[in-house]
């Protein structure tokens, strides 16, 4: 019975994020808002890969981040790439990162973890600072460009106007968010799942635990590099914030306000904080005093989120709809 | 090399300042096992307090001993309603939460005293420099370092030769028992958090004058206070002093040639220092 209900809501996670990604700029003030939103979900996203499904709290999403804005401008600049093989280049280099520091992070658990991953993330933002040659330093990377969308020098679509790249990111969004579906949903994503739940048993039982956590880095990071691109690409401007650690705080907070362990949530919490600051930061510039506020409630109070909210909330509908009590349901509660 | 001198003072004055962050951060995690990662907003609201106080009555003796005050009684008041409600919680959890608290405190700061720094002058008394033959040195400066080296003192005595202290290392090995032999384990939780939040913001109201006061210090106030418990070994003291002067010492001597570099270094160390001894210089497994 629980089983079946849950397959269902899970049925209609492709469809409820599709048409979220049709309707948003519909409804919102404009199409780069709602571009921004997709971008941001991205990273949540795969933030939510290492917090919600592996139950590693990484500090580090900003380094792939901002990682994948640097490879993609810069291989775009200086080597005269296009559209697609840039944001190649971001996601290998998310990866890349993401391969390195997860292999050092992942030798120590819990607070030494965190710990690490705090120190790579400061050590990449003092290292952009540095190269400025290459960085732009604190000016960031500017005259970035978003070149057309070309497949061996056929011209698919010109992406300047703000509602084509939206339509382009949507796609890639929608792509890469039905991947992290099978991801999740494959064996592979079950052992994430044991590992968080219970790192020695998932051990004992015979999974090189460390392998799996390595894969999750790396599928992350590469997801986060790309998030990290369109972003660059979208301002045509790589600032130096980009690899902060306010970015992988941020990226944090959008994952866990909008619910770990559910890919939708990834995209509510991106879409939440990111309208917010759109419609707050100018009337009320120290908005993030709600960040504060929701994250703490969020984190004692409702640890499934604001989609584990709405979850619940859909759940108690259905039952209230079929008030008849099911005798298989009874049966079940008493055996 | 009066150069030099005068770097290594510097190092030694700012180090002198991040072991009183660190030690208070160090014996929050060694009693409570909690980790704070609001301990570098309370700095700041401690500089912040230091400002005010300062402008209001122009005394600068005031601030030093009434802000790290009015920080720890908040501190208290945050432990009794929030922390105490997370110490169950696995360490992900306190994290989060008081990156929450942080974040809370950092914008309230801006809100109230805008997003522009503000300076804080040192008391007339010690303004101007201290001459010896010829070589110059801040009054100032000189008087943190005396002054953190007499609270270290008095910190080490409170810790090491009085009942209080006795409970809160107990407390370290193991707050249950200490619970049972009749100590009231939640009053000497709160006492700690307050006490260790209260030396950030002692710390914030000492490093305003050379440092000034800037809304956005806190998380790197943090970062680095983290870097001296990682290198000094969670929990220890001495790993605390030894850990915040090397690393003051560091910052100081990088300054002219690389300061990005001595960040580079520090926060290498640290992940060094994990890697290979991950209980630190000075800790215990």
């Amino acid at each position: 019975m629980n089983t079946t209900s849950k397959t269902s809501i899970y049925k209609g996670i492709t469809p409820a994020a599709l048409i979220a990604v049709i309707v948003m700029p519909m409804v919102l003030p404009s199409t780069t808002l709602a571009t921004e939103i997709l971008i941001f979900a991205l990273a949540a996203l795969g933030c939510n890969l290492l917090l919600g499904y592996t139950g590693l709290l990484s500090f580090g999403q900003g380094i792939f981040f901002g990682g994948g804005a640097y490879a993609a401008s810069l291989s775009m600049i200086h080597l005269n790439f296009g559209l697609l093989s840039a944001l190649l280049c971001a996601m290998i280099v998310g990866a890349l990162l993401a391969a390195l520091v997860g292999a050092l992070a992942i030798r120590r658990t819990g607070i030494y973890f965190v710990m690490l991953t705090l120190a790579f993330s400061q050590m990449a933002y003092f290292l952009a600072y540095t190269l400025s040659d290459w960085t732009g330093g604190d000016n960031g990377l500017l005259d970035v460009p978003r070149p057309a969308l070309e497949i061996f020098g056929i011209q698919l679509a010109d992406l300047t106007s703000s509602q084509a790249f939206y339509g382009f990111v949507a796609a890639l969004f929608m792509l890469i968010f039905i991947f992290a579906r099978r991801v999740i949903h494959s064996p592979f994503g079950s052992t994430l799942v044991a590992i968080r739940e219970n790192e020695g048993r998932a051990s004992a039982i015979g999974f090189s635990t460390s392998h799996f956590k390595l894969l999750a880095f790396v599928i992350s990071g590469a997801i986060t590099g790309i998030a990290g691109a369109l972003y660059a690409m979208l301002l045509n401007f790589a600032p130096l914030s980009n690899i902060e650690l306010m970015m992988s705080e941020n990226i944090l907070i959008m994952t866990i306000i909008g619910g770990t362990g559910s890919l939708l949530g990834s995209l509510l919490g991106a879409g939440t904080i990111v309208m917010l600051g759109d419609i707050l930061s100018s009337i009320w510039p120290r908005w993030m005093i709600i960040l504060g506020i929701a994250l703490i409630a969020v984190v004692l109070f409702m640890p499934a989120g604001l989609w584990g909210g709405i979850e619940s909330l859909m759940k108690r509908f259905r039952e209230s709809k079929t008030s008849e009590p099911d005798p298989k349901l009874q049966q079940e509660a008493k055996s | 090399m009066s150069l030099y001198l005068f770097q290594a003072l510097n190092g030694i004055g700012l180090g002198m300042i991040y072991f009183l962050i660190s030690v208070g951060l160090t014996i929050i995690f060694g009693l409570l096992n909690f980790v704070n990662f609001a301990h570098g907003a309370y700095y700041l609201l401690g500089s912040y307090l230091a400002f005010t106080i300062v402008s209001l009555s122009g005394n600068f003796w005031l601030a030093l001993l009434l802000a790290p005050i009015v920080v720890a009684a908040l501190a208290w008041v945050t432990e009794k309603t929030l922390i105490q409600r997370a110490y169950h919680l696995p360490h992900t959890f306190h994290i989060l939460i008081t990156l929450g608290i942080a974040l809370i405190i950092q914008e309230l700061s801006i809100s109230i005293w805008g997003p522009i720094g503000k300076t804080v002058a040192a008391p007339p008394s010690l303004a101007g420099v201290i001459q010896l033959g010829d070589f110059f040195y801040p009054k100032y400066r000189l008087f943190v370092i005396a002054f953190t080296a007499v609270i270290a003192l008095a910190l080490w005595f409170l810790l090491e030769r009085t009942r209080f202290g006795a409970l809160v290392r107990a407390g370290s090995e193991d707050a249950q028992t200490v619970s049972l032999l009749g100590t009231h384990i939640h009053k000497l939780f709160a006492l700690t958090f307050a006490l260790g939040v209260g030396l950030a913001g002692l710390a914030g109201v000492l490093a305003a004058p050379i440092r000034g006061v800037h809304p956005f210090i806190g998380p790197e106030v943090l970062g680095l206070a983290f870097v001296v418990v990682v290198i000094g070994g969670m929990g220890s003291f001495v790993g605390a002093l030894v850990g915040g002067i090397t690393v003051g010492l560091v910052q100081s001597m990088m300054t002219t040639l690389w300061p990005q570099g001595a960040s580079l270094m520090i926060y290498g160390a640290m992940a060094i220092v994990i890697l290979m001894k991950p209980y630190g210089l000075f800790g215990r497994a």
